[in-house]
């Protein structure tokens, strides 16, 4: 027995009487085992991760994660603070490039293309796998600039420098893009008369919208979030909420949430990451909240946990 | 340490076991009378029937609250919706017995001695005592035993309501008809109640065996 069946086996003893209510003794010992991954479904994959570890020097953030997100849905990482879901995350567009100490094995693939292969362009993978984070942080531009910006700039690294020397020409097209992407992040009713007014002048849920918008204005095909609404009210809370899924539609969103309700309440499937940075369980959402497989996540999910 | 939460599930449990044991105490009672032809007896199980209603709405409301405040998931919730369920069963038992403490006044005339009205009410009544006890307990294998169950309480009663019949077909003219007639509706009618009975003691059996092992095999 590996020390963490060890200490499973231990705390699934302290918690007889829960766990009896939930399964009979002969299935305990089953419901300890370590994880529980295996998740089949129907539509095609975007995203396939295979053993993913993360050092933060020598600490290892993400233990030998593998799984396949499926597009066109809400995907929730869940776990307790530290578990390595935001690292998880940011795996997903390499954003852990950015810290130093950070250095990532194993295998991302999108669309059947290894992100972390030689020579791969970082500004095209995060333009098609997009990022939306816990605090708004809109350019201190006006509303129109925040949107038009990303296509702006994709724009003249495809168009080259010349173009962007001699001006821009296509304003018109500028326009669609931008109401389109705001009616997209349903906020274009909010600031379709207050285009050219200062972002930061929005109120904090309007502002999370914006980014959303932002992100969709460069036509990704993956939208991370993390925390997209841990520092809104129950309002703008409940207006992200609604707008992920409808984003679902059309992209695969991934989120990080701490707030297991609303996990529940947007997503498809859930992934829960627990202490050490393993995977432990990844299911269809309605499953995992409803009868999860894994004793430690059910513990978890209903707050007996450690 | 226990939490309030954790509590309040432990106690939601034991009120529901409490309202069961209570519904099968009046079952039993509601058989006596009817046995024994004991009207001050039939009297009390039908005055009871409100102690019964009133555990029911307080049961119900608890439930209500731990949803609407706590927000139960995974084997939390599957107990909140099971005794959400199992609560209305165990309120129609306690309606049931109050239709047969009912008759226990019409009872008077002995006739139909082939019936065993008791045999088939005691049978009943310890297929609701066994799906308290397996939903207290979390015990599988009695759910299933109650499932079980039902189909002899079935055949018990189809043997019953045809003995009846044979009966009233051989009875003689001289017997005042309207009597006859009312002591084989009183007798059919008692019998199922007890068959219904049967049947909600299967749904106690079947919403545990959801709650323990996310299985609706009974449910079906």
């Amino acid at each position: 027995m590996s020390d963490t069946e060890t200490e499973t086996a231990e705390k699934s003893s302290e918690k007889e009487s829960a766990a009896e209510t939930v399964t009979t003794a002969g299935e305990t010992d089953e419901r300890t085992r370590d994880s529980w991954t295996e998740y089949s479904f129907s539509g095609e994959t975007s995203v396939s991760v295979e053993d993913l570890d993360v050092y933060y020097g020598d600490e290892k953030a993400i233990d030998s994660v593998s799984m396949d997100i499926p597009e066109e849905s809400v995907t929730a990482l869940i776990g307790p603070s530290g578990c390595g879901k935001s690292t998880f995350l940011r795996c997903l567009n390499r954003m852990n490039d950015r810290i130093k100490s950070a250095r990532v094995d194993g295998s991302v693939q999108f669309d059947g293309e290894e992100i972390y292969a030689d020579g791969v362009n970082l500004v095209e993978l995060r333009k098609r796998v997009g990022m939306v984070f816990q605090k708004p942080n809109p350019f201190p531009k006006t509303i129109r600039e925040n949107i038009a910006y990303g296509p702006r700039k994709h724009g003249d690294i495809n168009r080259g420098l010349v173009p962007r020397l001699l001006g821009r020409d296509d304003k018109k097209k500028e326009d669609e893009i931008v109401e389109r992407s705001l009616k997209r992040a349903a906020l274009w009713d909010e600031v379709k008369d207050r285009l050219d007014e200062n972002a930061l002048g929005l109120s904090g849920g309007q502002q999370q919208r914006l980014c959303i918008a932002r992100c969709l204005a460069v036509d990704p095909d993956v939208i991370l979030m993390d925390e997209p609404a841990s520092a809104l009210d129950p309002i703008a809370t409940s207006k992200i909420e609604d707008l992920i899924e409808e984003l679902a539609e059309d992209y695969t969103v991934i989120v990080v949430t701490h707030n297991m309700q609303q996990a529940a309440r947007i997503s498809d499937q859930t992934a829960v990451f627990l202490t050490g940075g393993k995977l432990i369980e990844y299911g269809e959402t309605d499953k995992i909240f409803e009868n999860p497989e894994s004793q430690r996540v059910e513990d978890y999910i209903t707050g007996k946990f450690g | 340490m226990t939490r309030p939460y954790e509590e309040r599930l432990d106690a939601l449990r034991g009120d529901v076991v409490s309202m069961g044991d209570l519904v099968v105490e009046r079952l039993r009672d509601a058989l006596t009378a009817l046995e024994d032809k004991d009207d001050e007896l039939a009297r009390r199980v039908a005055e009871g029937d409100d102690e019964i209603n009133s555990l029911y709405l307080k049961t119900e409301r608890e439930c209500t609250d731990l949803i609407a405040l706590q927000q139960p998931v995974a084997s939390d919730l599957r107990l909140v919706v099971a005794s959400f369920k199992i609560i209305t069963d165990l309120e129609r038992i306690g309606d049931l017995a109050v239709n047969l403490a009912d008759r226990a006044a019409d009872a008077r005339q002995p006739r139909f001695s082939e019936v065993d009205v008791q045999e088939i009410g005691a049978f009943a009544a310890s297929m609701v005592e066994d799906a308290v006890a397996a939903y207290e307990e979390g015990d599988v294998a009695t759910c299933r035993g109650v499932a079980e169950s039902d189909d002899v309480l079935d055949t018990r009663c189809e043997g019953a309501n045809r003995r009846v019949v044979r009966e009233l077909m051989g009875a003689t003219a001289d017997e005042p008809t309207s009597e006859l007639v009312r002591d084989a509706s009183n007798l059919l009618l008692t019998v199922r109640d007890l068959e219904r009975v049967g049947d909600h003691a299967v749904n106690v059996a079947a919403r545990t065996l959801y709650m323990v092992e996310n299985d609706d095999e009974l449910l079906r």
